[in-house]
């Protein structure tokens, strides 16, 4: 069983990439509604692979990044970016920090499932 | 697009829930933009904010299919992302612009969930948020961030909006600083949560970086810039903590070593990530204590449940309530058979049912209970609107908000509310000049107020506006018809003549009152909850219309009663008393029947003859009158029997009988049988109008 960390502030966003997810066998779900809840599940849970959005109050998806890619522990976890169009900069930062791929919303799911595969099939 | 999974449905219900909510508190963002547009001085955490709102909508709305509103969303998100970063300024026409894509994105959304989405007025309103971002777009300018010599690391974790407050920070003349602060990884959101509360108070946080802790797993430091005017020490003394570094970032400063950020940070006593690190062994296990602990806090304490759901275990509650009473029955029965200790064992078992299940009516009850002031937020957008629209000043009190009411009469009376609002600025409120001319301040007050009395709740709209002119009003009933010539009408009797089917005082039909919606819907519409409508009036000084509405609708107590052979339920929140009268004490003043009560004429009413069934026109010697009352009314209903008082959940009886006066629903008793739940309210007004 593969563990995804989802992180993501919207509930109804974060329900359709679960249900998405689920589609597929073998994974499963770790949820987190803004970066505070993923730097505190990240040790706790062995998190295989972190689909995470940018633009969340307090911690930011490209701090995360940051954080995931400067630690010992966490930093060669496959990460991926779900954001939207209009932030072509941060998407590019993001990908400058170390984050694998990403996904502009609304996003094909198939894509997604294709993705998860590749990294974790 | 679609997604190939049964939870697809309940998640377009997700979205729906989600947006709506994300509007209504964009709304209430837009209503804070509005007031400090004013000033010019918002809170950029205010206007990120609303674009983050209307970015995850936009996310949202394009992921379910929805591209009409994602478009719509799309743009507005284009024209506050250049606000939030400074690229164009508030205007008051841009608010304006906001305020109307906002609402129309809300229809937008409530006809997706109704599953008629009329798309048409997207177009005209995309092309007036463009011209808006493109009419005050500013200059770009070039980055001056190279001088405070942060390292590539941090300027490369940045977003674009955090960026721009960093520059917005320099701009202004304020110090930037880089706040390192170490804390352990079962604490930290609660620890670092509260340092930039008080970080807060002395300036903006511009960005938090999380950074593993300084060696050890078991910590994480962050690191904070942070905009500010005060001084270094200044800084140093806002966050009240050890442990913290502050340093003062320009060009004089050399650039902080991300891989050592916390090292000259250690505070002298132990801080917990401290400990983890020199003890492992021993700090470990009250770690994974605490760690546990905190798993099973989750983050948000609150749960959405469709009003469905509650509506369901209401049904439940109530034929529980039901079954009850059959078993109470039982008890007389054993009892008159003979088997009396039997009888008062039973008797006493269905006591403590009966507590346990008063227990659990009221539990499920208070979950369907919200406060008041979540209507009063939507209302406080109307009076904003409108008052722009009519180009009048407004100030809008609000009292009580934290009244509770059940939901779906929450629901129900925001209509009726609104147009009692619109009326009070439309028709009450009067312009500037116009106020100022009488000698008034230039700005109107609004109040709302609600306050619980008894098992209703009362809630109040009082404007200090001109009032009503009841000349005209007797007028323009005259006009229509509506009264002859040499009616005798009291003030109050005037007054009731603007809930008349057809009566709109306004000489000018205008867009906002004169939408064919009158006074007599709206009260209409708060009857259909059980409620009332009364209206006050000072001339000059303006009116007051009172709202009275049962706390909840779904289970009530009754009194049964018995009218030529039907058996009918009356709420017994509207039940006053019950006299026994001689035929012989009724009177008639204007056609009408009356009987003397204590120091006070009550009008009686026949229901025989106000739902037209035959027969039952000779009363008896002597009867059942029940005095009922809603508000300050009061009226007399004669009955032929009283069966008693019993629990009954009220069932709503569906379109047939919609508009047909009188009946609020119907309710099954104990025994199988369906019978019709007065509307007391109701009756009153038809009963005091004339009609019967």
């Amino acid at each position: 069983m593969k563990k995804i960390l989802i992180v993501e502030d919207s509930s109804a966003m974060r329900s359709l990439l679960i249900s998405t997810i689920e589609a597929l066998e073998g994974f499963e779900i770790v949820e987190a509604a803004n970066g505070f809840e993923a730097l505190r599940l990240l040790p706790r849970e062995r998190v295989d692979l972190v689909i995470t959005d940018i633009n969340m109050p307090d911690i930011n998806g490209l701090e995360l990044i940051r954080y995931v890619r400067n630690s010992a522990i966490y930093k060669s976890i496959p990460l991926f970016i779900i954001s939207t169009e209009s932030s072509e900069r941060d998407l590019a930062k993001g990908l400058a920090l170390g984050a694998n791929e990403y996904l502009i919303k609304p996003f094909d799911p198939a894509d997604l499932q294709k993705l998860l595969l590749k990294y974790l099939g | 697009m679609t997604v190939s999974n049964d939870s697809i449905g309940k998640a377009v219900r997700d979205f729906l829930a989600e947006a709506e909510e994300i509007i209504d508190q964009l709304n209430n963002d837009l209503v804070s933009m509005g007031d400090c547009a004013e000033t010019g001085d918002c809170n950029p955490d205010l206007i990120n904010a609303i674009f983050r709102g209307a970015h995850s909508l936009k996310g949202l709305a394009g992921i379910f299919g929805f591209s009409e509103i994602g478009d719509l969303a799309h743009n507005m998100e284009n024209l506050l992302d250049s606000l939030r970063l400074g690229r164009v300024e508030i205007t008051p026409v841009m608010m304006s612009v906001l305020f109307d894509a906002m609402d129309l994105l809300g229809a937008l959304v409530r006809g997706a969930g109704e599953g008629h989405l009329d798309a048409s007025g997207i177009p005209l309103m995309v092309s007036r948020i463009n011209a808006c971002a493109s009419a005050t777009q500013k200059s770009q300018e070039v980055s001056p961030l190279a001088t405070l010599g942060l390292t590539d690391a941090v300027l490369n974790a940045l977003t674009e909006y955090e960026e721009h407050r960093l520059l917005e920070n320099v701009k202004k003349g304020r110090l930037i600083y880089s706040i390192i602060a170490s804390f352990s990884l079962t604490t930290f959101d609660q620890e670092l949560g509260e340092l930039t509360d008080l970080l807060k108070q002395g300036g903006e946080v511009i960005s938090t970086l999380p950074t593993v802790g300084s060696g050890s797993e078991a910590g994480i430091d962050f690191e904070i810039l942070f905009g500010s005017t005060k001084g270094e020490d200044g800084v140093s003394g806002l966050s009240g903590r050890p442990g913290i570094t502050v340093r003062l970032l320009g060009a004089q400063s050399t650039p902080p070593s991300p891989s050592q950020p916390a090292q000259a940070a250690e505070p002298p006593t132990a801080s917990p990530s401290d400990s983890a690190h020199d003890h492992p062994a021993a700090a470990l296990p009250a770690q994974a204590a605490a760690d546990a602990a905190m798993t099973a806090k989750s983050m948000s304490r609150m749960v959405r449940v469709d009003i469905v759901k509650l509506d369901d275990l209401m049904n439940i509650v109530g034929e529980l309530v039901l079954s009850h009473s059959a078993i109470n029955e039982l008890v007389g029965k054993v009892r008159s058979s003979g088997f009396s200790t039997l009888a008062i064992e039973l008797g006493k078992a269905a006591k403590v049912l009966q507590r346990k299940l008063n227990e659990l009516q009221k539990g499920v009850m208070e979950i369907r209970m919200i406060p008041v002031g979540q209507l009063y937020e939507k209302m406080s957008r109307i009076v904003r609107k409108v008052s722009r629209e009519q180009g009048k000043k407004v100030d809008l009190r609000v009292f009580g908000a934290d009244t509770e009411l059940d939901k779906l009469i929450i629901e129900d009376i925001s209509d009726p509310m609104m147009h009692i609002i619109r009326n009070s600025i439309d028709h009450g409120i009067e312009t500037p000049e116009e106020r100022v001319r009488l000698g008034k301040d230039e700005k109107g007050v609004i109040r709302l107020s609600s306050f619980q009395k008894g098992n209703h709740v009362v809630i109040e709209v009082e404007d200090d506006g001109r009032g009503i002119d009841i000349a005209r009003v007797k007028k323009k009933a005259l006009e229509k018809g509506l009264i002859q010539e040499n009616d005798p009408l009291s003030e109050r009797d005037a007054l009731e003549l603007i809930f008349l089917p057809g009566f709109s005082t306004s000489d000018t039909v205008t867009d906002i009152s004169g939408r064919g919606v009158g006074m007599d819907v709206v009260r209409n519409n708060i009857a259909a909850v059980s409620g009332m409508v009364d209206i006050e009036t000072r001339p000059g000084q303006g009116s007051k219309v009172i709202i009275t509405l049962p706390i909840t609708l779904a289970i009530i107590k009754a009194l049964i009663i018995n009218i030529v052979g039907r058996t009918y339920a009356m709420p017994i929140t509207s039940v006053l008393e019950t006299i026994l009268v001689e035929r012989s004490d009724i009177r008639t003043i204007e056609r009408k029947e009356v009987i003397q009560l204590r120091d006070m004429t009550l009008p009686l009413v026949r229901l025989g003859r106000f739902f037209e069934i035959e027969g039952g026109d000779v009363l008896p010697e002597s009867f059942y009158v029940v005095v009922v009352g809603v508000a300050e009314k009061r009226l007399g209903i004669v009955v032929d029997d009283l069966l008693g008082q019993q629990d009954i959940v009220i069932k709503s009886i569906g379109e047939t009988f919609k508009g047909f006066k009188g009946i609020s629903g119907a309710a099954d008793l104990g025994d199988q049988r369906t019978i019709l739940v007065l509307d007391v309210g109701g009756i009153i007004s038809e009963a005091t109008r004339g009609s019967v």
